[in-house]
């Protein structure tokens, strides 16, 4: 029969999965269980079923994950350049027939499944990145393939910028600074450009800009709230956050949170409700968490054979980490409120979507260290 | 791409710089934690065991709206309500039955107002009850320590010092509705409980007036205590109005009217402004300020004569003969008739195999414009309208205004009805008849006009041949004004003719004409029942007695004020609307000081 031939024709994928790298699939796996149980917690007075429908995310999510561990990593770096152009596409569709939800144009949906094009685009972006930076066979990288890098990545940014989500086309920032810093970029001129970026916007920021202006900039970067929406927004967070102390107030307990003083509590500001409930224990847990996970994807960086690999794990990693730490520092009150969800907590499926099959993409690389492709 | 083995080297040594500075931020974000949760902890937890932060609504005044000589038209006095915050109560439902049985009110409209504010959040209080008395207050008080979720707000209350004399046009405010809240949209934020115009001026204006509320961020204990304000954004008070309205005039009309149904209009035909305007029945809007009650808004609905309803805009009846000025005009200007051609009136004219009848059987004899109109001969007209056409007639009625609103600052504004012959295809689905033209000559037929579009349309003639925007603003009105394509000379000519009419001889003399006073108007009679003609108005049952109009401006030269009367079921425009626009004339020109030419002669 067929398929008896067809499975044999499987079997180098199924020897790959093998070799899998089971602490970073536990990490995820996880992490997206204790994001269920929080979302469960945080949406108990909001009407409608967030936990069944993050629940089918984190279902179709895992089946991403592996569908992405098995799926041939190099097809898409041969392919980078018509997935980035296909990644562009569908951030013009949404300019042009997307829905608008808080605000921005950023959803595309039919009957009632939606995806945001933003997720899709930073991974098609990566990949291309990945590729051209790997091509380039110097040590250092010069001025050149710097900027070209940047406006790689400026595209994307602008079309997201136009929907407007500023708070997601700030995570390409990120994503190329960490692909620049291991693709080559001279340590000089690295050094160099942070200082003197952070001295300018620090000098800028307190001395150039006068107080209104400096308003305008918070609230562009956080349109949907005034002012006084924000500080509350904040204050409550760190209510929730503070008043959880050691050990938290147990699962479903928390004050702040099931007494609905915060917003977006089952979203973004997920954390401050298992910060609330768990307290600094439950804090620490679920970063180490996220510490596995991204040290084990680091090291799958470090014995990866091509430096496309390298550097797409890298890309993706710091997206990652990026999302991580910005929404984790924004529910503490350490950074400006924007829309930055908190990967595998945070309700929603594009983004959960999107963080499997990152998952699923750094494994497949993974397991393909042993295969002459 | 392999990666040659002298690259290996730096590019994982460039890794692990990465997975440090990542490492880094990690520990800066728990340190974060640490400081908040352990360090911190004992504050939030205090902040958050007295349910501390809190939104307070500031509320902005309301504007206060003003006659146009200033005197004080709606004002603002304090009231009392008492609020619910359902995360403090321990039992709600107990919380209503102890509420309703203190101020001895039905639970019921509690739980009512208690459902509206579902939508927000627990902390948010919603209010239950309205327009508590001192001693309420001061009850609810005493029991603060065993009911911390009563709050009692100031808020302020709309007194309407004139009642029912301003009612239509000044209109009034109601809680906003479920419907407004669900369509809230980015503008205004409505929360439950406020209170928004309704109707009237307090309608079309409501987000001028309402001004901008402000909102304070407050901490307050465990009682609801306020211990410490976080940030303030003041209110802006809504913008006082001043109305073109002559408080005078307004109560005088209102008093004409009053046992009557129907409306009056007064309008400075120079601006447009509107000097009154009155539609009775009328209400009270006191009745709606502190939350109508079932009893009250039962009877109001239950009129059969829809006091609620603006008759001066809302209702649009036949012009009946005052439709003749129209007619005038447009024959004069189209060169159809000139001012001395004669038409001999026996009683009646057969037109398009149809007997038409004049309002004497016994026929006028041979009639000029000058005396037809000061006789409201029927038969002078059917014959203009039939050398005319409804074409040309359709097109000089759209010229003086009807058929469309008119555009004042009211809303549901009705257009009236101009017919012709695209109208009867289209709309009524049956061709335009020869014979309806002849009946529109005269202002009957399916043509429909509102007072106020009345009003303006005598305005017209009595300016010249401005067609001005009624307003009720005392700023005026930035719509365009056309101009009649008449001749100053032809509209000289049709104020003469319709000076006849109150003059010896004219059909409104008797019951119009005022000493010492020359000016014009025209009086209009609507036949509602055909089989009730021949009988006399008093022995017809009221439904089926005519309309009575009667438009005039006043002087005579340089006219400064134009009346509009609509008295329904009044009977005869010569004796059911003349005399109650002659009156408001008499007590316009006569008030003391006022005019003292008028004061002289009389």
């Amino acid at each position: 029969m067929s398929g008896a031939f067809s499975f044999s024709e499987q079997r180098p994928a199924l020897r790959n999965v093998t070799g899998i790298d089971w602490a970073l699939v536990a990490a995820a796996l996880m992490l997206a269980l204790v994001g269920l149980a929080t979302v469960n917690s945080a949406s108990a007075e909001l009407a409608g079923n967030q936990l069944a429908r993050q629940g089918l995310w984190v279902g179709i999510g895992c089946c991403a994950m592996l569908a992405a561990a098995l799926f041939n990593y190099r097809t898409l770096i041969e392919f980078a350049f018509p997935i980035y152009l296909f990644g562009l596409s569908l951030l013009i569709t949404v300019l042009l027939v997307g829905r608008v939800a808080g605000g921005a144009r950023s959803w595309l949906g039919y009957a009632g499944i939606g995806l945001q094009p933003a997720e899709v685009a930073k991974l098609t972006t990566a990949l291309w990145l990945a590729s051209y930076l790997a091509s380039i066979d110097r040590r250092t990288l010069g001025l050149r393939e710097i900027v070209l890098s940047g406006l790689i990545v400026a595209v994307p940014i602008a079309l997201i910028a136009l929907q407007p989500d500023l708070g997601s086309a700030a995570m390409f920032v990120p994503l190329l600074a960490g692909m620049l810093l291991v693709g080559g970029i001279d340590r000089k001129v690295l050094v160099g450009g942070l200082v003197a970026a952070l001295v300018l916007g620090a000098a800028l920021w307190f001395f150039g800009l006068h107080d209104y202006q400096r308003q305008r900039i918070t609230s562009f970067l956080n349109p949907n709230a005034d002012p006084l929406g924000a500080g509350y927004q904040v204050q409550q967070s760190k209510i929730a956050v503070g008043s959880g102390e050691l050990t938290g107030k147990g699962y479903m307990q928390g004050t702040q949170s099931q007494l609905r003083f915060l917003p977006a509590r089952h979203t973004d500001f997920v954390f401050a409700v298992l910060a609330e409930e768990w307290g600094f224990l439950g804090t620490l847990a679920v970063l180490g968490l996220y510490a596995m996970w991204i040290v084990n994807a680091f090291r799958i960086a470090l014995r990866a054979r091509e430096k496309e690999a390298v550097l797409l794990i890298v890309g993706l990693v710091s997206l990652f980490s990026f999302h991580v730490v910005y929404n984790t520092a924004m529910v503490v009150g350490f950074v400006p409120i924007t829309g930055i969800p908190l990967p595998f907590l945070s309700y929603g499926g594009s983004f959960t979507l999107l963080n499997f099959a990152i998952t699923g993409l750094i494994l497949g690389i993974d397991a393909k260290r042993y295969v002459n492709a | 791409m392999e990666i040659q083995r002298q690259f290996r080297n730096d590019l994982n040594l460039r890794v692990r710089v990465l997975s440090v500075i990542v490492s880094l931020l990690l520990g800066m974000v728990a340190g974060g934690f640490w400081w908040v949760q352990l360090v911190q902890g004992g504050h939030y937890r205090e902040l958050a065991e007295n349910n501390r932060l809190r939104r307070l609504t500031i509320r902005a005044p309301r504007g206060t709206i003003h006659d146009r000589q200033g005197q004080l038209l709606v004002e603002n006095t304090p009231s009392y309500q008492l609020l619910v915050d359902r995360s403090r109560a321990e039992d709600v439902d107990a919380s209503l039955d102890f509420a309703a049985e203190l101020l001895d009110r039905p639970r019921a409209e509690l739980e009512e107002n208690l459902q509206r504010g579902r939508r927000q959040p627990d902390y948010q209080p919603v209010p239950v009850a309205r327009n508590l008395t001192l001693a309420e207050v001061a009850q609810l008080s005493a029991k603060s320590l065993e009911h911390p979720e009563f709050e009692i707000d100031v808020g302020h209350l709309r007194l309407y010092r004139h009642g029912p004399q301003t009612a239509h046009v000044l209109g009034y405010l109601g809680e906003v509705s479920e419907a407004e809240l669900a369509r809230n949209g980015a503008a205004p934020h409505f929360q439950p409980g406020d209170l928004v115009g309704k109707k009237g001026i307090e309608r079309h204006f409501d987000s001028v007036l309402r001004g901008d509320d402000g909102e304070r961020m407050v901490i307050v204990d465990s009682r609801g205590r306020l211990m410490q304000e976080n940030a303030r954004d003041d209110a802006e008070s809504g913008v006082d109005l001043v109305l073109t309205l002559d408080l005078g005039l307004q109560q005088e009309a209102e008093r004409l009217m009053r046992d009557k149904v129907g409306s009056i209009v007064a309008l400075d035909p120079r601006t447009g402004d509107v000097l009154a305007m009155v539609s009775s029945p009328s209400f009270d809007p006191n009745l709606f300020a502190s939350g109508i009650q079932a009893a009250d808004w039962q009877e109001l609905i239950g009129n059969d004569n829809d006091p609620l309803q603006n008759r001066a805009i809302q209702n649009f009846h036949s012009p009946g003969s005052v439709f003749k000025m129209v007619m005038a005009t447009a024959g004069l200007s189209e060169g159809v008739i000139a001012p001395q051609d004669r038409v001999y009136c026996n009683g009646s004219v057969t037109l398009h195999n149809h007997k038409f009848r004049c309002g004497r059987l016994s026929g006028h004899g041979s009639v000029n414009l000058e005396q037809a109109m000061a006789k409201s001969c029927n038969v002078y007209f059917y014959q203009l309208g039939n050398k005319l056409g409804i074409d040309r007639i359709e097109r000089w009625a759209k010229a003086f205004g009807f058929g469309e609103a008119t555009g004042i600052e009211l809303d549901n504004e009705k257009a009236g009805l101009v017919p012709g012959k695209a109208w009867a295809l289209n709309q009524r689905g049956q061709a335009w008849y020869p014979g309806e033209t002849i009946s529109v000559s005269i202002g009957q037929g399916a043509l429909g006009v509102t007072p106020l579009q009345m009003a303006r349309a005598t305005a017209a003639v009595a300016n010249g041949g401005r067609l001005v925007t009624p307003h009720l603003l005392r700023s005026g009105s930035t719509l365009p004004e056309p101009r009649l394509p008449a001749s100053a000379d032809t509209l000289t000519l049709v104020r003469q003719a319709m000076a006849g009419v109150v003059e010896p001889g004219g059909t409104a003399h008797l019951t119009a004409g005022i000493e010492g006073l020359r000016w014009g108007g025209k009086t209009g009679t609507v036949q509602v029942a055909a089989g009730q003609i021949g009988v006399p108005h008093e022995d017809r049952p009221f439904r089926l007695r005519n309309h009575a109009w009667f438009a005039g401006f006043a002087p005579l030269e340089d006219p400064e004020i134009v009346v509009v009367v609509f008295n329904e079921h009044g009977g005869a425009g010569s004796t059911g609307a003349a005399p109650i626009a002659s009156d408001l004339m008499r007590f316009w020109f006569g008030r003391d000081g006022a005019r003292p030419a008028l004061v002289a002669e009389r």
